[in-house]
């Protein structure tokens, strides 16, 4: 917990700490040179291959991970526990949408895709829409509707992503252009949020049977209030648990993605990225030593935040 | 008993039929190449890999000898003879070798030399960088009593035409132009023609359905080996043919030589797995080897026994290029302020541990007949270059760097730096400018690219700035292919050219005596230095490492800085290396 407390602070304080050295900036007098603390300023923890100090490159790195890896995990959890709760809850028939809804989403499709008759095809579907909505709200009797397959749509999706490795499918999306940080949240977030929907519909196949959601039904209170202030927190419990682990997978991941030179500016600080700088100098024990410690103690810290997690849950 | 010497004399006529295994492996070279050569259509040659595959594919007049650092003849008999005409021609006479042969048998003769000339000259097929590197040869007369002899006729009374004339790979005329169609256009009328000439029109037509980016089987060559494998990115193999006309000739001149049965080339862009390869015995031969893995290979004991290490200047020189075509870069003071972001004494200490040397421009240092020792060398200047970008019209605010533009807008200094990915040479470049740019606030992207992506996004203008390393050589001094207007498209990814550089740099192409190319090469690297449209930083080092049992390895400052063709195994006791 300490270790993962200084990397936060390393973090979020990193543009203020007095460090002697810029991040990214080689020091090119001093280049894969071990720590030394004779020259001044001193390389406490030696120098990379470009001359990049390590100190300043491994607080610089605990910041992509608290800029990256962090937020991408908490929306990933978030995704998740939204998108697996509601498909735990509605299943394919639960979730009736009305005629109005599923009009103006054929529209919004229709325009979308550029189909034949783009714009007259568009408004009339979305005329259609209108009309639906006018009449369902001058009608009094039960609202009628297509029910929207959310747990059908939800497995496929995670078929999808399942059947390509994680790692692979990153790759993919991060081999154009080198990605700016929401573009690199959005693609973790995109290959992390799985794990956490299937945890919890799986939960809420269960904790919609279970008698206070039945109450709360009973009790005349909407469904989707019954499913937000009711079932999902219960759903949502082993997240607490997996949370750290979905960090750790993401933190990996980046540091994969650095250490291979794929989809990161190569002047944006990162462990993995001075890791990759071991190829050229495989004899930078000070480079494996730092970066890799700093990887490892960082994974072990959050496995054992998820097991004391675990323990409480 | 019957039975034991039939075995014997079984087993001893199978051994005295088959090599030993170990001789059958030594004749294979291996070598790493640290990007793919592309294409192997001999118009287009788009690196230096490529330029090396098409020698072994394919025989030139003249080729360089690497032992002796001169260019030799290969299909001409002799170094051609040169007669002035007036005070502007040269008519330069060859005679091809008897011997000279393709591979069915069919002489090679004056038509092919003929042929393969028109094909460079002709509309409509990518043969920009070769059309500008002849440009000074202006028509070719055949000798109707000697099919084998014949005359360029040349414009300029430059002493390199001489070996100038004679580099380009000759081609077959009858696999590419059965019906001697072209024999009817004279060079001139070729280059001179437009796209819709109905014969050259089909001629460039069948040229490129032959795609021979990608099989340059469909065009055989006369050089030594054919192309036996291409996997890309991965590997090519060359084997040697069995019968080649060269090896008639007694005594065989060097760059008539071809021993290896099989050159095996292996793309391995990394330096360290590089460096792995070699020394899990999967490379023979590793060029170009960065500094720091030469330095950590020859301090081992184990790999000092194994290995034989060269170093050797080159004519390879580091270079940052400005797009002068965007508005933020079209004028020379901005790019002079620019250049002195870098610092190119650092850089050589960080990237070469020192070897290598800084320059003025283009010509090497060590060329003390044409280097402008008088001019200053690039120096990291902060200072200077601020005083610069407000000469230029830059004013520094708050947000950045601004000077007014057309329509009553503003510019906003802002620049994207592109280089090829997987080199840490170039990124270090990169890393210090950003550094740099960055302490005036002058923000920098980096663009690291793969090696053919980049070539694209050169040639299309897609960068601001670029990092490439520009390859040269100590015979001519021809740098119109880099820095002419008329390249744009092509070599001259900088875009650079006004009439009166133009002017120049056909000038230097064309000077007569020494005395005149001296001084236009001072003028030439003084503009150089002035207009800025390239920064050159420093020459490399050639590092080279082989295997000790390796012979006739020829290390050269001349690229690729060692002869493939002309190396041998020995199983001798090794000899001591070459430093």
């Amino acid at each position: 917990m300490g270790w993962l407390l200084l990397v936060l602070s390393a973090g979020l304080l990193a543009p203020w700490l007095p460090l002697a050295f810029l991040p990214a900036v080689p020091d090119l007098q001093h280049v894969a040179e071990a720590p030394s603390w004779a020259a001044s300023p001193a390389h406490w923890l030696g120098t990379d291959t470009q001359g990049r100090d390590v100190l300043t490159e491994l607080v610089y790195g605990a910041r992509q991970v608290v800029s990256s890896s962090l937020p991408a995990a908490l929306l990933a959890t978030l995704v998740g526990a939204l998108a697996g709760g509601a498909a735990g809850f509605w299943g394919n028939k639960g979730l009736r949408l009305p005629w109005a809804v599923w009009l103006a989403g054929v529209a919004v499709g229709w325009w979308a895709l550029a189909l034949p008759g783009r714009w007259p095809c568009s408004l009339a579907l979305a005329g259609g829409a209108g009309l639906a909505w006018w009449r369902r709200r001058s009608r009094t009797a039960k609202p009628t509707g297509w029910p929207l397959p959310l747990d059908a749509m939800f497995q496929s999706a995670l078929t999808l992503l399942s059947a390509v490795p994680r790692l692979v499918l990153v790759l993919v999306f991060a081999a154009g252009p080198a990605l700016g940080t929401p573009q690199l949240v959005v693609l973790l977030v995109l290959v992390a949020w799985p794990e956490a929907a299937s945890q919890v519909r799986t939960q809420m196949l269960r904790v919609r049977e279970l008698p206070f959601v039945e109450a709360a039904r009973a009790a005349g209170l909407p469904t989707w209030r019954v499913w937000y202030r009711h079932a999902l927190p219960h759903a949502c419990r082993p997240l607490l648990a997996t949370a750290p682990l979905s960090l750790a997978g993401l933190i990996g991941l980046e540091s994969t993605l650095a250490f291979l030179g794929v989809g990161r500016p190569p002047d944006v600080p990162s462990w993995g990225n001075l890791l990759g700088t071991l190829q050229q100098e495989p004899g930078a024990w000070w480079l494996l030593a730092s970066a890799g410690g700093a990887l490892v103690l960082t994974l072990l810290a959050l496995q054992q935040l998820a097991q004391q997690f675990g323990q409480r849950a | 008993m019957k039975y034991f010497w039939f075995g014997w004399l079984l087993a001893t006529s199978i051994s005295s039929c088959s090599l030993p295994a170990d001789k059958q492996a030594n004749s294979t070279v291996r070598i790493r190449w640290n990007r793919d050569p592309e294409s192997l259509s001999p118009l287009t040659l788009p690196n230096q890999n490529a330029v090396d595959a098409a020698t072994l594919l394919h025989c030139s007049l003249l080729q360089v000898d690497l032992s002796t650092g001169t260019y030799a003849p290969a299909l001409a008999d002799s170094l051609p003879r040169m007669q002035l005409l007036g005070d502007s021609l040269t008519h330069l006479r060859y005679q091809l070798r008897h011997a000279a042969a393709w591979d069915n048998g069919r002489p090679v003769l004056a038509t092919d030399v003929a042929f393969t000339l028109k094909l460079i000259f002709c509309p409509g097929l990518p043969n920009e960088k070769a059309r500008t590197q002849l440009g000074f040869i202006r028509d070719i007369k055949l000798d109707p009593t000697n099919p084998r002899h014949f005359t360029l006729v040349c414009r300029g009374q430059a002493p390199e035409f001489g070996f100038e004339s004679g580099e380009f790979p000759i081609l077959a005329e009858d696999a590419l132009d059965s019906k001697h169609s072209l024999r009817q256009f004279s060079l001139a009328s070729v280059a001179t023609a437009n796209t819709a000439e109905p014969t050259l029109a089909a001629l460039a037509a069948r040229y490129q359905q032959a795609d021979l980016e990608d099989h340059s089987g469909r065009l055989p060559g006369c050089g030594p080996y054919k192309l036996a494998a291409w996997k890309k990115n991965q590997y090519l193999t060359f084997e040697r043919k069995t019968h080649w006309w060269a090896d008639s000739l007694r005594p065989a001149p060097l760059v008539l030589q071809a021993k290896p049965t099989k050159l095996h080339f292996s793309i391995i862009k990394d330096d360290a797995t590089a460096t792995l390869a070699l020394r899990r015995h999967e490379l023979d031969v590793l060029p170009q080897a960065s500094a720091r893995d030469f330095k950590r290979l020859q301090a081992l004991a184990a790999t000092q026994q194994r290995f034989a290490f060269y170093t050797t200047t080159s004519y390879e020189v580091v270079t940052a290029g400005f797009n002068t075509r965007r508005p933020l870069l079209r004028d020379s003071l901005t790019r002079q302020a620019l250049s002195r972001l870098f610092d190119p004494a650092r850089l050589l200490q960080a990237t070469q541990l020192g070897q290598g040397q800084r320059t003025v421009g283009l010509v090497h240092p060590n060329d003390h007949r044409y280097y402008a020792s008088n001019l200053p060398l690039l120096a990291y200047d902060l200072p200077q270059a601020q005083v610069l970008l407000q000469r230029a019209g830059w004013q520094h605010r708050p947000t950045g760097w601004t000077r007014p533009a057309a329509k009553g807008q503003s510019e906003h200094l802002a620049l994207a730096l592109r280089y090829r990915a997987e080199d840490p040479v170039f990124q270090t470049i990169a890393l210090q400018f950003k550094a740099a740019a960055t302490q005036l606030n002058i923000p920098v992207e980096l663009r690291p690219t793969e090696s053919s992506l980049l070539t694209t996004a050169l040639r299309e203008g897609d960068f601001d700035m670029y990092v490439r390393i520009q390859k040269g050589n100590p015979f001519a001094f021809n740098y119109a292919s880099m820095l002419h207007s008329r390249n744009v498209q092509e070599g001259n990814f900088s875009k650079f050219g006004t009439p009166a550089t133009d002017r120049l740099i056909e000038a230097v192409a064309t000077a007569e005596t020494p005395a005149q190319k001296r001084q236009l090469l001072q003028r030439f690297q003084v503009m150089l230095q002035q207009q800025a449209p390239l920064v050159p930083l420093f020459f490399l080092p050639y590092r080279l490492v082989t295997d000790r049992r390796l012979q006739n390895v020829y290390p050269s400052a001349i690229k690729p800085g060692y002869s493939a063709p002309t190396m041998t195994w020995t199983d001798a006791a090794p000899v001591l290396a070459q430093q």
